[in-house]
């Protein structure tokens, strides 16, 4: 008799969460088996890619390449319209650095008109960025979620010092609520259990399991990743069954092997290219793990993602 | 694979003639299943059936040598949190008999470029994929020859046998792959590999043919194979790779159970950034080695990356290379400051000295990879090791300067370093690694580095002295248990130096926190005490003395648990041991470096607890018990009586190590099983858990290892949750008589 290997028929599926409006928003997750393993069951929703924009305009960036790229453009407004027009790219995520109390400390009323202006670029779905500061995330993100109503946001993210407030601000003005944990699965279901208890249904809830890039403890992430993804399918468990979403690009960027000149180390060869293949590796491998969504910084990058997706879907 | 009883019972004879000494065909598999006996004891089991159970508890999944005694396969698990990967992916280059000479020439020179170390690992280009077209003409002995000069293990990706033959004659000395065995070729190229001796790679139009061809080559008696599972397109390649490794290691079918080759050059030719997101890919799901077209340094580095990182083993802990790391440019005028190599103790510290801005060399000290107090407690970070990292690093001619900073937290033993490293200048730091940035900022370590030396611990013409024992009325008294008794022995864990009251308490000889205690546990219903006096490097002996006799002698001889690294100390507190009520606790011996604890034990007539691990957690049930078995023989070999061994699983913690914990109850049923004696720090499972969870997730585990049969535990007896539930799980065992007031007898 001739082999057939069996496939695995799990119980449950990752819940499908939408961002975005119109024809372009996006749904993540809903998938019946492992990423990739579309013999066990079809692919609902591929993973998507998204651009980083950050605040600060093209000065945040360095590199020749991505100088080249965004050449021109005089705002974050200005460079979401280019990266828009990127191959493969699915939605946008804007990143507010200078919100930092210890930084520029920009004003939420300031990052709210960011925002806006941003949205008015492009009708791709957003993603909004904080700057880690947990107590003016809370802030930047209630301002940012009364002046985005209707657009279908996500805010990255809620954690454990001010998923309240954030919920609140999602949940009144109908945004998406990112859950942010550090690499500990017990972290990332008590997290999505606090935010379903304050009324947050299952379907507006993204999680951030924490990033690591490649060679720097990703293997934290890898087995975190993998039992969550075990964890929703195989055991059924509804408070871990959201999507995932990772920010691979602040990561990858600034590792040593992304940042040492090349006058440095002259047998590594180009820095920007040495960045653009850790930012590949390891969204490559958040992708492989389970993740149904990256954030990425270089177009060269997302061309080798979206290259990736096409070919294993 | 363990094999269950009634697998074997379905192949036995069953005649039930009793010639191998059990009652029925059915209790002696049973016991076979246990190991307990051996199939050899049956005259009667067909050689079929014993073949057949051979092969059903042979390794699912095969490990191949190729080249320079590089290892590919032998996978256990389909993710690493199950257990562990154990042969790291390959990587390979190709080149091929259509490409140009200078092509081939500036592609294998390219491969050599790439050879570099990260973190103890060297990392290269280990093989080269030598691909052969059908018009090679007279191209191919010339690049199998310069392929084979790059010193790489060659893959001959050749269809042909007689392509295949010509270049094994040139390079099978050094153990290539030959790939290239198919449904029409097989029984030729399988007599060409084994012929020199090669590993043989097999490939198929989709895996039903694959797994035909590896079933006709098995037939032929080779099973030195690995599979080639690179399908038409990347997608098809996903599958096949996650489906073999699938079938061979959850379905146990073992006819896939062969590493497999991923060709990324046929599936993403031209695309070398799709390669290495594709590599990445194969990485992490199932490719044992990995071709691409070229690789340069750019995308070398984060792959070689990953693949260290997925390969770690995930209960080892991360650790740092011991040494010297100087910082924010430190020379060797710089003071020192010491910690131990746990990866985040190193992270944290050295992360917030670059924050300070000052410029210290920062000294990564051998200990395990356990974090400062552990490490301490456990005796791998004392003054001897210190010392030993002194001498082993050659510091003193390394460095110039003469101060040395040391962990706040082990404030306890500058003394004792002090004493063993008289030129330096030994400071206590800060407690907590964020308190770093002002200390150095402010120069607190060279202020009191500038201070006259304080004088170390009490001691009088070079000798130590034991304060006198003060006797005190605590308000209770031990009651001494039958020693017959199978109830539950508690061992209080509370007077533990890891707490810094008992630490200030034992460094200070004041009896008074240590007594407390004691009345505490002795009232909740401790059957033992255990006494935990850190390594005690200068002081152990005196300071184990008086505290065996304080406790004894205001407890009515209550019963001790003697918990030191230090075996003089332990010594010297049987000594003065008083053993009315009970023997005295060895705690504890290992099977690693600590073995002669159990010598120590037999020697003085008490009992030790013996912790089934060597060097770290042991990483499965086999292991453990054959640690187990290691200590037992030992302790027997030596006089000791088996339930004077009480053998401790090592309770893991929950968040963190879930899935291991019916591991560790497992473990305790084998102990109990065969009779033996069990104990462990049980509440080590809820550790990070929030207060009030803790009790209960503790009582709970209690009562479900005492259901396999643990016979004590070392715990908190002040966790009346816990406690309560010791004596209702005694009740229910029957080891004591009910009466209603059972819980306050």
């Amino acid at each position: 008799m001739a082999f057939t290997a069996k496939t695995e028929a799990y119980p449950a599926s990752v819940i499908p969460v939408t961002i975005g409006t119109g024809e372009k928003a996006i749904t993540l997750g809903g998938n019946h088996a492992l990423p990739f393993c579309s013999f066990d069951a079809p692919i609902q929703n591929a993973p998507k890619i998204g651009m980083e924009i950050p605040d600060a305009g093209i000065r945040a960036y360095l590199q020749a390449g991505l100088c080249e790229f965004y050449q021109g453009c005089t705002c974050p407004a200005e460079m979401a319209k280019r990266a828009a027009s990127v191959p493969g790219v699915s939605f946008l995520c804007l990143h507010l650095e200078s919100a930092d109390p210890n930084g520029e400390n920009k004003s939420a009323a300031e990052c709210a008109a960011l925002a806006r202006s941003v949205a008015g670029a492009t009708d791709l779905p957003l993603v909004i960025m904080g700057c880690k500061n947990a107590a003016k995330d809370a802030e930047i993100f209630a301002a940012i979620a009364e002046a985005l109503q209707g657009r279908n946001i996500l805010l990255l993210s809620a954690c454990e010092e001010n998923y309240k407030s954030v919920c609140t601000a999602a949940l009144s003005y109908g945004q998406k609520i990112g859950a942010e944990s550090a690499v500990d699965i017990n972290l990332a279901k008590q997290l999505n259990v606090l935010i379903t208890q304050l009324g947050a249904a299952p379907s507006s809830v993204v999680m951030n399991v924490g990033s690591a890039a490649a060679g720097y403890g990703y293997e934290y992430v890898a087995s975190t990743i993998d039992r969550i993804r075990a964890a929703a399918l195989a055991q059924s468990d509804d408070l871990l069954q959201m999507p995932i979403i990772t920010p691979v690009a602040d990561e990858a960027w600034s590792v040593k092997e992304a940042i040492v000149p090349e006058a440095d180390m002259p047998a590594w060869g180009d820095a920007e290219k040495r960045g653009i293949e850790m930012e590949i590796t390891t969204a490559a491998a958040y992708l492989t793990c389970g993740s149904d969504a990256v954030i990425l910084r270089h177009p060269a990058a997302v061309s080798a993602i979206a290259d990736m997706l096409a070919a294993l879907i | 694979m363990a094999l269950k009883g009634l697998d074997i019972f379905k192949l036995s004879p069953k005649k039930n003639c009793r010639e191998c000494g059990c009652p029925t065909c059915m209790s002696f598999c049973m016991k076979v299943a246990q190991g307990a006996a051996s199939l050899d004891s049956c005259p009667h089991f067909s050689p079929e059936a014993i073949a057949a159970l051979l092969e059903a508890t042979a390794p699912p999944m095969k490990t191949v040598s190729v080249g320079n005694d590089l290892k590919l396969g032998g996978e256990t698990v389909l993710f690493r949190h199950e257990k562990t990967f154990v042969s790291r992916n390959r990587f390979a280059v190709s080149v091929c008999t259509s490409m140009e000479d200078t092509a081939v020439k500036e592609r294998l020179s390219g491969l050599q470029k790439i050879d570099y170390e990260r973190i103890g690992e060297r990392e290269y280009i280990e093989f080269v994929l030598v691909h052969c077209t059908t018009d090679a003409a007279g191209k191919w002995e010339a690049l199998v020859k310069s392929a084979a000069a790059t010193g790489r293990t060659l893959i001959l990706d050749c269809e042909n046998p007689d392509c295949a033959k010509r270049a094994l004659a040139i390079c099978a000395d050094g153990k290539p792959i030959l790939n290239g065995a198919n449904a029409e070729n097989y029984a030729e190229m399988n007599a060409i590999a084994l012929e020199y001796g090669v590993v043989l790679g097999v490939r198929g139009e989709n895996l039903s043919k694959l797994y035909d061809t590896v079933k006709q080559l098995e037939a032929l008696g080779n099973k030195n194979l690995i599979l080639d599972v690179t399908g038409k397109d990347a997608k098809e390649t996903f599958a096949n790779a996650v489906l073999v490794r699938r079938t061979a290691l959850k379905d146990g079918d073992r006819t896939l159970g062969y590493p497999s080759i991923v060709n990324l050059a046929r599936i993403a030719r031209g695309n070398l950034s799709l390669q290495t997101a594709l590599a990445a890919a194969f990485t992490l799901k199932y490719g044992s080695v990995i071709v691409m077209e070229q690789m340069c340094y750019a995308q070398a580095l984060p792959l070689y990356g990953l693949r260290q990182n997925i390969f770690t083993d995930p209960q080892k802990p991360m650790k740092v290379t011991p040494g010297i790391y100087p910082m924010n440019g430190a020379t060797p005028d710089d003071p020192c400051l010491i910690t131990v190599d746990f990866a985040l103790t190193y992270f944290l510290v050295s992360g917030e000295i670059e924050r300070s801005g000052v410029p210290v060399n920062l000294l990564i000290t051998d200990a395990s990879g356990m974090s400062v107090l552990t490490a301490w407690a456990a005796g791998k970070f004392s003054a001897s090791t210190v010392k030993a990292f002194f001498d082993g690093q050659d510091i003193a001619s390394k460095i110039r300067s003469r101060i040395l900073v040391i962990p706040g937290k082990v404030a306890v033993m500058r003394g004792e370093i002090q004493e063993k490293l008289p030129e330096w200048k030994v400071i206590s730091g800060t407690k907590e690694a964020v308190e770093l940035v002002k200390y150095l900022k402010d120069g607190e370590h060279l202020k009191a580095a500038a201070a006259p030396v304080k004088s170390a611990a009490p001691r009088m013409g070079g000798k130590l002295v034991i304060p006198d024992i003060v006797h005190r009325d605590m308000g209770v008294s031990y009651k001494p248990r039958n020693a017959q008794s199978k109830k539950f022995v508690i061992i209080g864990e509370r007077i533990h130096c890891i707490s810094p009251v008992i630490r200030e308490a034992m460094a200070t000889f004041n009896p008074d926190p240590i007594l407390e205690r004691a009345a505490q546990q002795i009232k909740a219903g401790a059957t033992y005490l255990d006494v935990n006096i850190g390594p005690a490097e200068s002081n152990g002996p005196e300071l184990m003395t008086w505290a065996v006799r304080l406790l004894q002698e205001d407890f009515n001889n209550v019963p001790l648990a003697l918990d030191t690294t230090n075996s003089k100390a332990i010594e010297a507190g049987i000594r003065v041991y008083n053993r009315t009520n009970g023997k005295p606790i060895v705690n504890s011996a290992d099977a690693g470096s600590r073995i002669s604890n159990i010598d120590l034990a037999a020697a003085n007539d008490a009992i030790v607890i013996a912790l089934c691990s060597a060097d770290g957690i042991a990483k499965d049930n086999e292991e453990r018990m054959h640690h187990c078995h290691t200590m037992l023989e030992r302790g027997l070999s030596l006089g000791m009586d088996a339930s004077d061994l009480w053998f401790d699983p090592l309770f893991l913690v929950v968040k963190g190590m879930q899935e291991k914990q019916m591991d560790v109850l497992n473990a305790i049923r084998m102990f109990s099983d065969e009779g033996l004696n069990s104990t462990g720090g049980l509440s080590n499972s809820s550790n990070g858990a929030p207060k009030a969870i803790r009790p209960i997730m503790d009582s709970a585990l209690i009562a479900m290892a005492m259901m396999q049969g643990l016979t004590s535990a070392i715990v908190n007896p002040n966790d009346r949750r816990l406690m309560e539930t010791v004596r209702s799980c005694d009740i229910i065992k029957n080891n004591e008589l009910y009466s209603d007031s059972y819980l306050e007898i």
